[in-house]
């Protein structure tokens, strides 16, 4: 379709924490320092910048891409800040895709970065400001009860129980002890989920990703160029993103069709016609852990409502047939909310590159896809990648 | 990796405290100037609906999202709905468990394909289920300020009223 075909070269992420000692830009400049360092590049290689961060209000700087922007080696280089709630970080990609693939850069660094520590007691403070102030604000909202409105109707539609959820939360906290940036790795049982505090009801502590801090970088390069910097580029074959009103309370939440949307285009693009075949490891959103099911399904990897069957079955362990959240997601991870996304892209460029460690799935994957999701139930993000 | 260390005590690092003063006067727009003048005056919920597109909008808006009709016809719904889906919630914004536990519910409003986000009122968490009907409480008419919470919450349908 006239696109350049763009690659992943390098990537870089830091530790994802409860509290940094680190600002957000020295957050910004580890991640993004790490990257170039990963393909032997300096400041002076790059073109342009791309920044993807979350709330201003997460720092209370209304200005937050300008003000991280030399954390992100931006000096003085054309620069761009990207947002779009949780789907933030998969967008990150896509919005540097854009300036690789239309041939006005041959590298391009793609940054992400959250403190959300700073928003005191607790970032809720900040989400708040995501609802309607007309008709929803006075109420009091946090973001825990949209996901509770959410994951009971999900449950209720497909017959789904609390205890067929928890296994992703076990799944993903459990491949998280493999990761080297995770903050809530653990071996915890489905008991201990069922078991924790009710925070509103369907919605446990352990069902809940934590609030984080962190940052991660990659590097997008053109072919040519990347063809030079390394031997393994991962390419990204297809982008797709989609966004559904605002207006949530009109819709039904039992599937998210925007992430289908979005997942159409990014398929198109890559000339995928069956996901669950041609997909061979993915890094769906997972900040709930029904959130992962409710993905997989808008995502077409399975029909609605079998996701949960799937995760009973042991197919989306790293062993199995499509392994999903193999980083450790969202709920092991950690979720510094745009650097989350990022970390998900990250994870496929290692896997298919047969770099993940400890974290490898088996059978030499050569086609992935990361996906986020955000804002009022309204946003999908997802990029295709092929090594 | 980075140099961070685990720090699980969010106060350890040294800080200060910094706030934004800033305060907000909103306006409710053209549809929400109707719509909340009906709750207000008369207790009722307004809707306009796009007839090529066949979708009603509750809270009402002036335009069709799928087709962009400007829409100006605004249609009396009445006050009741059913569960559509619901939580109970436990803990206050700051982390704090409530008093009491609070029902909060999405409605969609009967004969609409809009609906409200608010509490549940008079139906215990063990009797609430999904597409239950309910119909909106409100506060007395001269304590209404044509606000959100003009509506108590919705609670169960009673005989009479529509």
């Amino acid at each position: 379709m006239g696109y350049r075909k763009v690659a992943i070269v390098g990537a870089g992420i830091t530790k994802f924490v409860r509290r940094a000692q680190e600002t957000a830009k020295e957050l910004a400049w580890q991640a993004t320092k790490m990257a170039l360092d990963s393909c032997e590049l300096t400041l002076d290689d790059v073109d342009c910048v791309t920044l993807g961060t979350a709330p201003d209000a997460f720092d209370g700087v209304h200005m937050k891409g300008e003000y991280l922007a030399d954390g992100a080696g931006a000096f003085r280089k054309p620069y761009m800040r990207h947002y779009v709630g949780g789907g933030t970080g998969i967008f990150s990609p896509i919005h540097g895709w854009f300036h690789v693939a239309s041939g006005m850069a041959d590298i391009c660094l793609v940054v992400t970065e959250e403190k959300m520590s700073s928003c005191y007691p607790h970032p809720q403070g900040a989400f708040i400001t995501i609802f309607d102030h007309t008709t929803e604000q006075p109420l009091k909202p946090t973001l825990i009860w949209i996901f509770a409105l959410e994951m009971n109707r999900y449950m209720s539609t497909y017959g789904i129980s609390k205890r067929d959820i928890a296994l992703v939360s076990v799944k993903n906290k459990k491949n998280a002890l493999d990761h080297p940036s995770a903050q809530l790795g653990g071996e915890i049982t489905v008991d201990d989920v069922l078991n924790s505090e009710v925070l509103a009801w369907p919605v446990n502590r352990l069902d809940v990703s934590p609030a984080s801090d962190g940052a991660a970088a990659i590097v997008l390069a053109s072919e040519r160029v990347a063809r030079r910097l390394t031997d393994k580029p991962v390419w990204i074959d297809g982008v797709g993103f989609s966004l559904d009103t605002a207006y949530w309370a009109t819709r039904d939440l039992c599937y998210p069709t925007y992430v289908e949307n979005a997942a159409r285009m990014a398929y198109d693009m890559a000339g995928i016609t069956e996901p669950h075949k041609e997909i061979h490891v993915a890094e769906p959103y997972d900040p709930f852990d029904y959130k992962e099911l409710h993905h997989m399904e808008g995502l077409m990897l399975c029909p609605k409502g079998e996701a949960a069957r799937m995760t009973a079955d042991g197919v989306t362990q790293r062993d199995g047939n499509l392994p999903t959240c193999p980083s450790g997601g969202a709920l092991g991870v950690g979720n510094p909310i745009a650097a989350t996304g990022l970390m998900k892209i990250i994870e496929i460029f290692l896997q298919l590159r047969g770099d993940a460690g400890k974290r490898q799935v088996p059978g030499k994957p050569r086609c992935g896809l990361a996906q986020a999701w955000g804002d009022l139930m309204q946003v999908g993000t997802v990029v295709v990648m092929r090594i | 990796m980075a140099i961070t260390e685990k720090i699980t005590n969010t106060m350890k690092p040294t800080f200060w405290e910094g706030h934004i003063p800033v305060n907000y006067v909103y306006t409710y727009g053209h549809a929400g100037e109707k719509f909340f003048r009906a709750i207000k005056d008369k207790g009722t919920f307004l809707a306009t609906y796009c007839s090529a597109c066949d979708i009603s909008y509750v809270p009402p808006k002036i335009y069709c999202d799928r087709c962009f009709t400007k829409l100006d016809r605004y249609i009396d719904v009445g006050t009741r709905g059913f569960i559509e889906t619901f939580t109970v919630s436990f803990m206050n914004m700051d982390g704090s468990r409530k008093e009491r536990p609070r029902i909060l519910a999405m409605i969609r409003i009967v004969g609409t394909d809009g609906g409200l986000i608010h509490y549940i009122e008079g139906i215990g968490p063990d009797e609430i289920a999904l597409g239950m009907p309910v119909q909106a409480v409100f506060k007395p008419k001269g304590k209404r300020t044509g606000a959100i919470d003009d509506i108590i919450g919705f609670g169960p349908v009673t005989r009479g009223r529509k």
